[in-house]
């Protein structure tokens, strides 16, 4: 939308943020007590338990841990959130703590809604049907990516349909959101740097999203500053935890601002070439940025490239008195460079994408809702197969 | 040119009658399948006492039945959306974008946001052509 006297928007970020070293064995207690409750179910999955990255965090919530729900897969879905809230119901739980990634804080989130709401998570597919708060939700992310401890999606798979279904409820988004760099040092470098691209193409989305506004666009050129600073020092260095820590902070950051400016064409394309391919979400989208942001470009529409030239000044590239188109190309080839310094896969062939794959998702992303945001006008299904063509 | 009162059969009558005949809203609906029930929550002090229920259908780029219902039918649409009356009255006058409101909570929806954003172009000329529609809004009696 424009900047100008018609701009209008709503801008919506609950979570409390509570970020440090040790915090989540040290801040959590006082938290839930803050929050009124004592009996937590604590949701997570076999990898953060294997990583050990759950355990000090039960012991130290003692007896007001009433049990642990880590039946989650990579990919959640309704009937693992059914389950998971009978469980939770079972123990008379009165709050929900996730520690892990996306898939698990969003089971979570719909576990949250079912405690309170009884029912099936199917007849929640839908935008602000809740009327009134869910049970609390602390969350304890263990990668800097999804930024999904601030927002207020949740997507499931919905085994009956075959699709995932997207659940978007205001009154569910997570209360407070403990970020704790300890957790993430045992990420492994392509893990660190799929999330950590995830992160960058949230900020950069929602910054040339057709829905941007002033305030997301200020949490995304932080959150831009901190991936492109700090996401090569993680790769090189997993130890490093104040890099980790500001990995975080960026990816929340990058949550809060695509949450509530919405994504583009990168999204669209990468949920696509996941559907058919399989490969993780992080780097479908890391490969595909830079070839979006070029094709947002090429078009010549000035506020697109208005809008890299200052994404180029973020990324440390550019500065204020550079030619506009300059500067913007110069964004797109420093997020070229970024993947190579950290070692990210540059072309989709990479992940053994081949042809057929990008002709069935290049029809899927016309599709997909996000590829309405995109700042260009996505005219046509062949245009989206350039693209992938020229990431392949 | 006729004028009709909000939420009345009539009213519906004259929009489907405006879908119907419009060439552009067939090419851009081909594809959508289902209804879509709209319920008004009541506001006495706008000179809507009780709640309304409308259901509409459409079916690849035809419009088949446009109801004055209850609650019951409502609840047998594929998709449902409610709001308070204000904000109605702001999507039917274009001074309010359908697909913002529903993301801003403005507007609730019961099924499958993407479905809805696939197919925006359909959902935004539906509410176009509304605006066609000579309208008299309780409130403005």
């Amino acid at each position: 939308m424009a900047y100008n006297n018609s701009l209008s928007f709503v801008y919506f970020g609950p979570t409390k943020i509570i970020f440090g070293s040790g915090s989540s064995t040290a801040e959590l207690e006082s938290e839930m007590s803050a929050l009124g409750c004592s009996r937590a179910v604590v949701v997570t999955d076999p990898g953060v338990i294997k990583a050990g990255l759950s355990e000090k965090i039960i012991k130290t919530l003692g007896d007001k841990c009433v049990g642990v729900f880590s039946d989650v897969p990579q990919d959640t879905g309704i009937d693992v959130v059914n389950r998971g809230a009978a469980f939770a119901r079972e123990k008379d739980a009165d709050i929900v703590i996730s520690i892990g990634g996306g898939s698990v804080i969003d089971t979570a989130k719909c576990m949250c809604i079912l405690l309170t709401e009884g029912g099936d998570l199917a007849n929640f597919e839908g935008i602000q049907l809740l009327t009134r708060p869910q049970t609390p939700h602390i969350v304890i992310p263990t990668t800097a990516g999804t930024g999904s401890e601030v927002t207020w999606i949740a997507v499931v798979f919905d085994k009956r349909k075959g699709q995932k279904i997207l659940i978007v409820e205001s009154y569910n988004t997570p209360r407070v959101a403990i970020l704790d760099p300890q957790l993430t040092l045992t990420l492994p470098p392509l893990l660190t740097a799929s999330t950590g691209m995830d992160a960058m193409t949230h900020a950069i989305e929602a910054m040339t999203s057709i829905d941007r506004e002033p305030i997301s666009a200020g949490m995304a050129l932080h959150a831009i500053r901190l991936v492109s600073t700090y996401l090569p020092q993680c790769t090189q260095n997993g130890n490093n935890i104040n890099a980790r820590g500001q990995m975080q902070l960026a990816a929340t950051m990058a949550g809060w601002a695509f949450c509530n400016s919405m994504v583009g064409l990168v999204h669209a394309m990468a949920h696509s070439i996941g559907a058919v391919s399989h490969i993780p979400h992080g780097v479908s989208c890391g490969i595909l940025l830079p070839y979006c942001m070029d094709y947002n470009i090429d078009d010549g529409e000035p506020e697109a490239i208005k809008i890299y030239a200052t994404v180029a000044q973020a990324l440390g590239v550019s500065t204020r008195n550079d030619e506009p188109k300059r500067a913007a190309k110069a964004a797109v080839k420093e997020i070229f460079d970024l993947s190579k310094r950290i070692g990210h896969p540059l072309k989709l062939s990479e992940s053994g994408v081949k042809e057929a794959d990008i002709l069935k998702a290049a029809d899927l992303s016309m599709a997909d809702g996000a590829i309405v945001n995109n700042i260009r006008c996505v005219l046509g299904k062949d245009e989206v197969l350039g693209i992938y063509r020229r990431a392949l | 040119m006729a004028t009709y009162n909000a939420f009345t059969q009539e009213w519906l009558n004259a929009w489907k009658q405006k879908i119907a005949e419009c060439q552009e809203y067939k090419e851009i609906a081909k594809d959508w399948e289902g209804s879509v029930a709209l319920i008004c929550n009541a506001d006495p002090s706008k000179n809507v006492p009780k709640p309304g229920y409308l259901f509409t259908d459409y079916w690849h780029g035809d419009v088949r039945d446009f109801l004055v219902c209850d609650e019951a039918k409502t609840q047998t649409a594929k998709f449902i959306m409610t709001a308070d009356y204000a904000r109605w009255k702001q999507v039917a006058k274009k001074e309010l974008d359908a697909t913002k409101a529903l993301m801003q909570g403005k507007l609730k929806l019961k099924g499958d946001l993407t479905y809805i954003v696939r197919n925006v172009k359909a959902v935004n000329k539906v509410i176009d052509l509304l605006t066609e529609v000579n309208t008299v809004w309780p409130d403005d009696v």
